[in-house]
């Protein structure tokens, strides 16, 4: 196999083999190299080498990854890894090596339906039927696609919560398509810039600003991944992307929301996607701080947080290696002695609550905020 | 019999386990790969692994996290590689001290949970957050707290074996500590901790004369001197700012009058290194032992090659020395200034120095290395007749010592 990508062919050289990225999650279960960020970035050397192919079983390995970019904060010699990882899948794609029989299911539901659950596109919008929501306006709420078919309660708590703030937003309703994150996380990229091409379009014409959005993934899709594929494809890309999170952070700062006490003890799960993707971890904590609860941190957090173990297409490929990651995330928490498990995306609530087997009550910031705004 | 180890077989795994952070050219190009890797999770399955490869008459390999660069866990002539990963067990005896650790225990790990008991580490290796207990001990290394507490072996109370003859624990650590597994694979050791104390850093920018005289004046815990060579690597790839000059840190519970900042920030950075690869990328690096009374007179020597060196000042005027040199190893016309590891041995043995270790690359260095090297060797071919354990370390063997020999005349 040939590998064409630059950054690839730059970086893996640089690696010293020290195996401080052995906080991977994933390899921390396994165990076996091939699993382990070293072990897959001497694999691609070995590959560039001309020492080595990709295997089936190395390419699977591979793909034993939530690609947390636990790795990237420890690595010794600053590899920007995730993007690493993103980029030697879409090389496996690219050269027929790759996707995963699963991954590969998820893009042909995307490409009928627009989301990767294979729902149907016309049920996209069905949590939001009650609130009549505009359709134009200069802020945009992006529900994605785990709140808008598996965990409606987000999309439905962050409305709420907009209107108590009466914020002047607009939705797109059914025409809102899957922001690409599983693609591009995947190596599948090409369905992703379609994605963007189409979401942009849209948001084009309902003459957005500003996008809001309550799902981690999607906010460090839109942000960061956008950005870079607008730079890509010549586009002029100005749009403000902001998560719920740091909304709620600046109102509660302002005085503009007010929030009734919450003095429970609770303690919180940085998504990888908001914190060590996007470095936001201080405004989910200083919200939760404001109504005066307890946080207890557990043994990792911020930027050493412990992934769900969701992402990454490991839960849809690799179900029991993803839970297994999740049951442990879910033991530190328990550590804690918190009634509250707390995170700010929906991905990580719903495989976080299916790991806790109901041992720990699981919820998201929006729905402790939203019940707790003054109106 | 051992269908119960989890192991594989595949190429890539055999690939991935054939290796440690050194990248030599062309020599390693004849190296075989591992035949399996397998990965014991307990003392039994180790001694049904070394029946196993003694009736078959298979070369086993011991692996920690093969953080080092001399070869020890490299499967050169094929084999089982033996990874410890699954052995990561530990306990603290805290009313004696001790800390019980299995081989595949990672030291900062056992470090942290320490902390929590109100005690510490005496020593432990620089590469800390992925290193372990079995892989420091089978290289006898030295590193953080080695002013004080001298080689790992040192603070070692006793330590349980596995070998062809089956199970031996024993405090007399000569016939193993710094052997690579040549003699057995470490399956559990008692090692003593301290407890618990604050330390600070400070920081001194000083001529390597000073530096000496500051390490050695009293008793400190350790203490480390960069080379201004080394910081402007450092600086160059990090986008740091640290002061370019020669500076000394020293790390001790007393107050002294040295920039506390400063020290701090480098002490922090203590385990990363070889952050420098970046401007290579990769390096060329060269690790010798030398009295520090001869220290100048080689760091001259080195810097002479343009390379960046830290120093670890250890027990008894001993220094621990590793120098680096960026190096692009995609360059073909690279391959020379790997002889930079050879070139600084002969100036340190020219001094009166000798390498850190001997692993693989430098067995041919042994009989000087090891003081004892002749009781050792007899004591090898006594349990290992057949040469299995780890062949081709320590005890010169085949062609490769006598390779390197000959690059090292002609380096």
């Amino acid at each position: 196999m040939r590998i064409d990508n630059e950054l690839i062919k730059n970086e893996v050289f640089i690696c010293a083999q020290c195996h401080y990225c052995r906080v991977c999650p994933a390899y921390s279960v396994i165990k076996w190299e091939s699993t382990s960020p070293r072990g897959r970035v001497y694999l691609l050397k070995g590959i560039l080498k001309g020492e080595i192919d990709a295997e089936i079983t190395a390419v699977e390995d591979f793909y034993k990854c939530t690609t947390c970019g636990a790795c990237e904060v420890v690595c010794q010699t600053s590899i920007p890894l995730i993007d690493l990882w993103e980029r030697a899948r879409a090389e496996f794609v690219e050269k027929g090596k790759a996707p995963l029989p699963v991954h590969k299911k998820l893009k042909d539901y995307a490409e009928k339906n627009g989301n990767p659950y294979g729902e149907k596109r016309e049920e996209r919008a069905k949590w939001a039927e009650n609130f009549a929501l505009s359709e134009s306006a200069e802020l945009l709420y992006f529900a994605g696609c785990t709140a808008s078919y598996r965990m409606k309660e987000l999309a439905v708590n962050s409305v709420e919560f907009l209107r108590k703030a009466k914020m002047d937003f607009g939705y797109a309703g059914v025409d809102e398509l899957c922001c690409g994150s599983p693609f591009l996380r995947t190596g599948q990229r090409e369905i992703a810039y379609e994605f963007f091409r189409k979401n942009y379009e849209i948001w084009d014409r309902m003459g957005v600003e500003k996008i809001l959005t309550s799902c981690a993934g999607c906010y460090r899709t839109i942000k960061r991944d956008y950005k870079e594929i607008g730079k890509e494809l010549g586009m002029d890309w100005d749009f403000e992307v902001i998560h719920i999170s740091q909304l709620m952070w600046s109102l509660v700062k302002s005085g503009e929301v007010e929030l009734e006490e919450f003095g429970e003890q609770v303690t919180y799960h940085d998504p990888c996607h908001l914190g060590r993707h996007m470095n936001v971890y201080d405004e989910p904590r200083k919200v939760l701080e404001s109504m005066n609860a307890r946080i207890v941190e557990m043994e990792s957090n911020r930027e050493n947080a412990l992934c769900c173990g969701a992402g990454g297409g490991l839960k849809s490929q690799f179900k029991d290696l993803s839970m297994e990651i999740g049951k442990r995330r879910i033991e530190e928490a328990l550590n804690t002695g918190a009634r509250y498990l707390i995170s700010c995306c929906p991905f990580c609530k719903l495989h976080l609550k299916q790991a806790s087997g109901g041992r720990i009550e699981v919820v998201d910031l929006i729905e402790i905020v939203n019940k707790h705004a003054k109106v | 019999m051992i269908d119960h180890i989890p192991q594989r077989s595949d190429l890539t795994q055999r690939y991935l386990y054939s290796h440690d952070i050194a990248s030599p050219p062309i020599i390693s190009k004849f190296f075989k790969l591992a035949d399996v890797v397998m990965q014991p999770e307990n003392e039994d399955d180790v001694l049904r692994i070394l029946l196993y490869a003694k009736e078959k008459k298979i070369p086993l390999v011991a692996r920690g996290s093969a953080t080092s660069g001399y070869g020890g866990a490299v499967p050169y002539k094929g084999g089982i590689v033996v990874d410890f990963s699954r052995m990561d067990h530990f306990e603290v005896d805290e009313e004696r001290k001790i800390l019980i650790a299995e081989p595949g225990a990672v030291w900062w790990d056992i470090e942290r949970k320490l902390n929590k008991l109100g005690l510490s580490l005496r020593v432990y290796p620089t590469s800390a957050p992925s290193s372990t207990v079995g892989g420091w001990i089978g290289q006898n290394g030295y590193g953080v707290g080695s002013l004080a507490f001298g080689s790992i072996a040192e603070n070692v109370e006793k330590i349980r074996v596995a070998n062809f003859e089956g199970i031996v624990e024993t405090r007399d650590l000569r016939f193993y500590a710094g052997l690579h597994g040549t003699t057995g694979f470490v399956v559990k050791a008692w090692i003593k901790v301290k407890d618990y104390e604050d330390l600070n850093a400070y920081a001194f920018h000083v001529d390597v004369e000073e530096a000496i005289k500051i390490a050695y004046a009293r008793k400190h815990y350790s203490a480390l001197y960069l080379t201004r060579r080394y910081l402007e690597m450092k600086n160059m790839v990090s986008g740091n700012e640290i002061p370019e000059k020669d500076t000394l840190v020293i790390v001790t519970a007393e107050k002294l009058d040295g920039d506390e900042e400063l020290g701090e920030e480098i002490w922090n950075d203590r385990f990363y290194p070889l952050r420098i690869r970046r401007a290579g990328p990769g390096v060329v690096a060269a690790e010798v032992l030398i009295d520090a009374e001869k220290l100048k007179a080689y760091l001259n020597s080195v810097e002479g090659f343009g390379a960046g060196t830290e120093v670890w000042f250890l027990k008894n005027s001993l220094c621990s020395v590793l120098s680096f040199m960026p190096v692009d190893e995609r360059d073909g016309r690279s391959v020379f200034k790997y002889t930079f590891s050879l070139k600084a041995l002969k100036e340190a043995k020219k001094l009166g120095g000798r390498v850190y270790s001997t692993g693989l690359y430098f067995s041919k260095e042994s009989k000087s290395f090891y003081e004892n090297f002749d009781e050792l060797l007899r004591f090898k071919k006594s349990i290992d007749p057949e040469n299995l354990l780890n062949p081709g370390k320590v005890f010169p063997s085949g062609s490769l010592p006598i390779i390197m020999g000959f690059l090292e005349v002609l380096s």
